[in-house]
C-alpha cells in the first residue's frame, strides 16, 4: 500500500487516451462494424462507467483497453504508452463472472499474477494478505472459490486485479451475476476500495442505477456499430450514499442515460 | 420402520447375492454345472492358489503395461488433437467413429503379428483403452471455459504458462474420467485377449476350465477378475477424490453424507 498515493501528485494526468478507435469483425459475409471512431480520455484517478445497449461492443472496447484484442484502427495509450498486449503492471482486469480458477484457493488466485512473474513466496503471501484485507476478506485466503458466495468471489477477483498495483483497473460487468442486494453492497464496497487506492477505473455495466451511483463520468454507447453518443458528468458529491439514489439529481441523470440508450436501441428490441 | 442408509443397503444387497450364490446350488435349484456354490468356488481357489496367483501376475503385468501405453499415448494424442483446431476438425470425427468399431475383431491380426504371448495382449488392450483416454482428454481441453484462459492472458501469462497453469489443471477432471474408463477397458481387453488365444493369464484359465466343464475353477477365475476390476476402480476413485477436492466439493458443498442431495441452481450470493 506504500505507493498508492503516487497518482495524487499529478491529478490531471491522462491515464487512458483512445483516439479514432474502430473495429471490424471479419465474418463470412464481409465485415461487421463493431466499434466506430471511438475517442475518449480518462483522467487519472477518475471512475468512468460505460453503458450501452446489449451487443454495442462495450466488452470489445474493454478487451482492447486490456490488450486482449486488437483493434482494426486507432490508438490506445495508457500513461502515454500504447497498449498492444496485456500488461498487468499497467492495467488490471476484473471479469464478468467469477473467472477465478476453481483449483486454487482464494489466496492462490490473488497471487496468480505474481506467480507468473516469479515473485518469491513470502512476498506473494504478504501481498495477497494485504489485498484480501483491502477487499474485506481477511482470513478467507484458504477458502476455495466454491466455498465463497458470489459477492465474495468478485471481491477476490478485485483483489487479483489490484495485486500488481496497476494504475488502471478495467471492470467488465463485474457484478452482473449478483443479486440486487449483493450488487448494491458490492458497489458500495468498490467505491470504498477505489477511494483507498485511487485507481483509474473503467467500469462496464447494464445497470443505469449502478452507473450513476459509481461514476464520475458516464459514457453512453450507441447500438452497433458502437459509438460514444453522450458523456455525462455525475456531479453527486462523494462519498456516495444510498440515500442519494432517491434524489432528483440522481433521477435526472439516470433518466438522461436511459433516454440516450432508448434512442439508439432498435425499435422492438428494448426492454 | 426407517429405511436403511444407502451404504448399508448396498452391503445388504451384496450379502444377499452371496447368500443366493451359496444356497441356490446347494438346494439343487440351480445345477452345479451352471453355478457352483460359493464355498466350493473358494475352496478350489485356495487349493489351486499358486496357479491362480501366477495367472493373476501375468494378467496384472499385461494390464499395467497396456495402461501405461493407453494412458500415456491417449493423453498425448488427446491433448494435441484437442488443442489444435485443424487436427481436431480433421481427426476427431475419425477417432470418434473408430471408437464405435468392435476392436476385438482386430485381435486375430495382432496374434498373427505379435504371437500369442503377452505382446499381443498388451498391444490389443492398449488400443482398446487408448480411445476413451484420448477422446476425453481432447474433450477436456476443448471444453475449458475460455474465460479462464482470457483471465490468465490478462494477467500476462505466456503460452506455456497458460498451458501449465490453466489448461492442464482445468482439464484434469475430464482426463481422470477418461483414465478410469480407459483403465477399465484395458483390463477387459487383456482378459478377453487371454480368453481368445493364449497360454497364460486369468482369461486363459477361464477358457481352459470351461472347455473341460470345471465350473468351480471357472468361477474362481471370474472372482479374481472381479477382484482386479473392483480394486482398480477403488484406486482410481481415490486418486480422483484426492486430486479433485475442488470439483467433488462443488457438487456437494456441505460435504453431506447423502451424495444424492441436489445443490440448488441459484448459488448463495
Amino acid at each position: 500500500m506504500a505507493n498508492v498515493t503516487r497518482l495524487k501528485e499529478r491529478p490531471e494526468a491522462t491515464a487512458i487516451e483512445v483516439a479514432g478507435l474502430s473495429h471490424v469483425y471479419s465474418g463470412a459475409e464481409g465485415g461487421v462494424a463493431a466499434l466506430e471512431d471511438i475517442s475518449m480520455e480518462v483522467v487519472a484517478g477518475r471512475f468512468v462507467v460505460i453503458v450501452g445497449p446489449s451487443g454495442c461492443g462495450k466488452t470489445s472496447l474493454l478487451m482492447m483497453l486490456a490488450g486482449l484484442r486488437h483493434q482494426t484502427e486507432g490508438t490506445i495509450l495508457c500513461n502515454g504508452r500504447p497498449i498492444q498486449e496485456p500488461d498487468p503492471g499497467r492495467v488490471g482486469v476484473v471479469f464478468q463472472e467469477a473467472s477465478l480458477f476453481p483449483w486454487l484457493s482464494a489466496a492462490d488466485n490473488v497471487e496468480f499474477p505474481l506467480v507468473l512473474r516469479g515473485v518469491s513466496k513470502d512476498e506473494r503471501r504478504s501481498r495477497s494478505e494485504a489485498m484480501l484485507r483491502l477487499v474485506g476478506l481477511e482470513g478467507f485466503g484458504a477458502r476455495y472459490p466454491h466455498e465463497l458466495s458470489g459477492g465474495m468471489k468478485q471481491r477476490v477477483s478485485i483483489a487479483r486485479g489490484l495485486v500488481q498495483d496497476p494504475p488502471v483497473l478495467l471492470m467488465d460487468e463485474p457484478f452482473a451475476a449478483l443479486d440486487e442486494q449483493t450488487r448494491m453492497t458490492m458497489g458500495h464496497e468498490l467505491l470504498r476500495i477505489w477511494s483507498a487506492t485511487r485507481k483509474t477505473v473503467v467500469f462496464i455495466t447494464h445497470s443505469l442505477t449502478e452507473a450513476v451511483y459509481l461514476a464520475d463520468e458516464v459514457l453512453v454507447m450507441s447500438a452497433r456499430p458502437g459509438r460514444i453518443i453522450d458523456r455525462i458528468q455525475v456531479t453527486l458529491p462523494r462519498p456516495r450514499t444510498y440515500e442519494m439514489m432517491a434524489t432528483d439529481t440522481f433521477g435526472r441523470l439516470r433518466d438522461r442515460i436511459w433516454q440516450q440508450i432508448r434512442k439508439t436501441s432498435q425499435p422492438g428490441l428494448e426492454g | 420402520m426407517r429405511w436403511p442408509a444407502p451404504s448399508t443397503a448396498r452391503w445388504l444387497i451384496l450379502v444377499g447375492l452371496l447368500a443366493f450364490w451359496e444356497l441356490m446350488p446347494r438346494t439343487k435349484i440351480i445345477p452345479e454345472l451352471f453355478l457352483p456354490a460359493l464355498s466350493k468356488t473358494l475352496t478350489v481357489l485356495y487349493t489351486d492358489r499358486y496357479d491362480y496367483i501366477e495367472a493373476l501376475g501375468v494378467t496384472i503385468y499385461e494390464v499395467a503395461i497396456a495402461m501405461v501405453f493407453a494412458c500415456g499415448l491417449g493423453i498425448l494424442v488427446g491433448a494435441v488433437v484437442g488443442g489444435v483446431a485443424l487436427l481436431r476438425n480433421l481427426l476427431l470425427p475419425i477417432f470418434s467413429s473408430l471408437y464405435a468399431v468392435p476392436i476385438v475383431i482386430l485381435y486375430p491380426i495382432f496374434t498373427a503379428w505379435l504371437g500369442i504371448g503377452s505382446e499381443s495382449k498388451i498391444a490389443f488392450a492398449a488400443i482398446y483403452g487408448f480411445f476413451p483416454v484420448m477422446l476425453s482428454t481432447a474433450a477436456g481441453i476443448r471444453t475449458i471455459d475460455p474465460q479462464y484462459v482470457l483471465a490468465a492472458r490478462s494477467m500476462g501469462a505466456t503460452l506455456s504458462q497458460q498451458i501449465a497453469r490453466v489448461i492442464i489443471p482445468a482439464s484434469i477432471p475430464t482426463v481422470l474420467t477418461g483414465l478410469r474408463l480407459g483403465g477399465a477397458l484395458t483390463i477387459i481387453g487383456v482378459v478377453v485377449a487371454e480368453m481368445l488365444t493364449s497360454a497364460a493369464g486369468i482369461g486363459y484359465l477361464v477358457t481352459r476350465y470351461r472347455t473341460i466343464l470345471d465350473s468351480p475353477r471357472v468361477f474362481a477365475a471370474i472372482l479374481m477378475i472381479l477382484a482386479l476390476s473392483v480394486l482398480f476402480d477403488v484406486l482410481a476413485r481415490s486418486v480422483e477424490k484426492r486430486t479433485l477436492v475442488w470439483q467433488t466439493a462443488c457438487r456437494s458443498p456441505k460435504r453431506s453424507r447423502s451424495h444424492l442431495q441436489t445443490v440448488p441452481a441459484g448459488a448463495p450470493a
